[in-house]
């Protein structure tokens, strides 16, 4: 097993006409997916494209999935991009990512090829699926395309947020994919009957559960649209009606669910396994959703992008309620955790250390960013025998008695933010640039979820959230802006952070 | 009560001028997030509670929509 189209092939083999794939729309069975990214795969090899690896922008539908794949057959990465976001940040995502071509829907062409020019890269072909699935499939180009690929080559580049305002492109092997599904199908106990009901965004990390775990066990996937998370009626009819047994959500959908009372007069009539991650789920919240699904597995999920989606998981039980926090676990399989402290030593037994990762679950870097890779993939510090790297998560820990790790914030100014990695610097980063704002420094008010931004100058809330907009995705566009006459400062000029988050809480 | 609304309205999302938005929700100028945030704001500054049923765009395409959703709720 070196590549995950061997899942594909196996489970087409095994189910070919059942389904894989759905949203409300329309669905695809494993043949039908099989058969579509073998054209897509075999149109791209005949195309001759110059190097590099394919950009994949479409809605969230079974036949963005399936051109994944179609890439992964011609043997290039995939690099899923979501074009609704600011012009600036795709500009900075097309630089780095120089893409051979982009394959889109016959629906979002002209949008895209206007994408294109606008970030000054008009020469880059643009595909559509609808064509590309007209081309034969070629078995023996195909063939030839995997005899020369390794467990170790590049699968996809999901881009996440870089503190300098620049988004790091974070590289994943066939191997890190297959490890980690297989970990999380193991933990779940995820079989050919189960129904996924995704949540995440097709180009997001957390979306690759929804794509590979039905390739490799059977079970099939239905895409969520987007808007029904703050229509929780919708929602569930959707759901119920697509009889969905397994959920993987980010903690702010479920927190977001509660906000909302989604179990009011309704249920999720036929969810039995539900995984959290993507940020810190809080007590109240899990009691709520447990308490509503009595029946159901509940597993905290936690882990970086750059360690294939995870590292650690935890199973709910009857003890969870009485820890300080809902625990994050222990590494899955084929995942080892280590806790490293200041010194670059292990932490006595029970104090903080900085969660690091290793094992075959570690991606590749950042593409094209062998500078920060550097940086962020390192030598195990306390291992001088051989050569093993691990990721610096920048997230603290500490080991409890009971093995469980338990999660301590972060060391930096990343935080999670409705379940996005949010970079404070790249929001100070964005402001800076707009007319009329000076000085500036961003705090987080986690409690609330809420961003708060403190700036000098003459530009008015109005014009700077408007200016930001342009800049970075609304997620990242604080909520709370606040005009000051002078920021205040350290002995050492810098911003006082400390000092912007006491006025804050004052202001309550 | 339309101050109340609309301030809490100004202060999820400044960038938009409520006065002629009537497409917020359909014309995705409203995010998940902020329809979240907007809600819970209603339901402590007037003391409702915005059940599941009442979460459908309709509701929340312009500040008027808003207003008599709140008056409704508030009955």
């Amino acid at each position: 097993m070196k590549n995950i189209l061997e899942w594909l092939e196996n489970s087409t083999a095994k189910y070919p006409n059942k389904t894989v794939y759905s949203n409300l729309e329309y669905s695809l069975t494993f043949d039908e997916v099989s058969c579509l990214a073998k054209s897509v795969g075999s149109a791209i090899i005949n195309l001759d494209l110059p190097e590099g690896p394919v950009a994949v922008v479409m809605g969230k539908e079974p036949k963005m999935i399936a051109s994944y794949l179609g890439v992964a057959y011609s043997g290039r990465i995939y690099a899923p991009i979501d074009v609704t976001l600011p012009i600036k940040r795709l500009n900075s995502i097309f630089d780095n990512l120089e893409p051979a071509a982009v394959v889109t829907s016959e629906a979002l062409k002209e949008k895209v090829q206007g994408i294109l020019e606008q970030v000054g890269k008009s020469e880059v072909k643009v595909l559509t699926v609808e064509e590309l699935e007209k081309t034969p499939a070629d078995q023996a180009k195909l063939d030839a395309v995997r005899e020369n690929m390794t467990e170790l080559d590049p699968l996809y580049i999901i881009y996440t947020s870089g503190s300098s305002g620049v988004p790091k492109g974070v590289i994943a092997s066939h191997r890190n994919v297959i490890c980690y599904i297989r970990a999380y199908v193991k933990v779940m106990g995820i079989t050919d009957e189960d129904i996924l009901g995704n949540q995440s965004p097709l180009d997001y990390i957390a979306a690759i559960r929804d794509i590979y775990i039905p390739l490799y066990t059977g079970a099939s996937s239905f895409l969520t649209p987007k808007e029904f998370f703050m229509q929780p009626n919708k929602l569930f009819d959707a759901l119920n009606n697509a009889g969905v047994t397994s959920i993987g959500w980010t903690s702010s959908s479920m927190t977001l669910l509660d906000t909302l009372h989604a179990f009011k007069n309704d249920t999720l009539k036929t969810v039995n396994k539900v995984c959290f991650s993507g940020s810190v789920m809080t007590k109240p919240v899990l009691e709520y959703w447990t308490t509503n699904l009595p029946n159901a597995k509940f597993v905290n999920q936690y882990g970086p992008t750059e360690a294939t989606a995870s590292c650690t998981y935890y199973v709910v039980d009857e003890h969870t309620m009485e820890y300080d926090s809902v625990p994050i676990g222990k590494a899955y399989d084929d995942y080892k955790i280590i806790l490293i402290d200041e010194d670059g030593k292990v932490p006595e037994e029970g104090e903080l250390g900085e969660i690091c990762v290793t094992g075959p679950t570690l991606a590749l870097g950042y593409y094209k960013n062998l500078e920060r890779t550097n940086q962020d993939f390192i030598q195990n510090p306390v291992n001088n025998r051989y050569r093993e790297l691990i990721y610096k998560t920048g997230d603290v820990g500490r080991i409890l008695p009971d093995g469980n790790i338990e999660f301590h914030g972060r060391k930096d100014r990343q935080i999670k933010h409705m379940g996005h990695r949010v970079e404070l610097d790249e929001i100070e980063a964005a402001a800076a640039t707009i007319a009329g704002v000076g000085e500036n420094a961003v705090i987080y008010d986690d409690k609330n979820e809420v961003l708060v931004l403190y700036y000098v100058g003459e530009a008015t809330i109005k014009e700077l959230s408007a200016g930001l907009r342009g800049i970075i995705p609304g997620f990242m566009v604080p909520r709370k802006m606040i005009n000051l006459e002078s920021m205040p400062k350290l002995p050492n000029s810098k911003i006082d952070l400390k000092e912007l988050e006491r006025m804050y809480s004052n202001e309550g | 009560m339309k101050d109340k609304v609309l301030a809490i309205l100004e202060g999820v999302r400044p960038d938009i001028d409520y006065a002629t938005e009537d497409n917020l929700v359909d014309g995705g100028v409203l995010e998940s997030f902020d329809i979240v945030a907007i809600i819970s704001q209603f339901e402590s500054e007037f003391d409702i509670e915005v059940e599941p049923q009442y979460l459908t765009a309709a509701h929340f395409n312009s500040l008027d929509a808003m207003v008599s959703l709140v008056e409704t709720l508030q009955k």
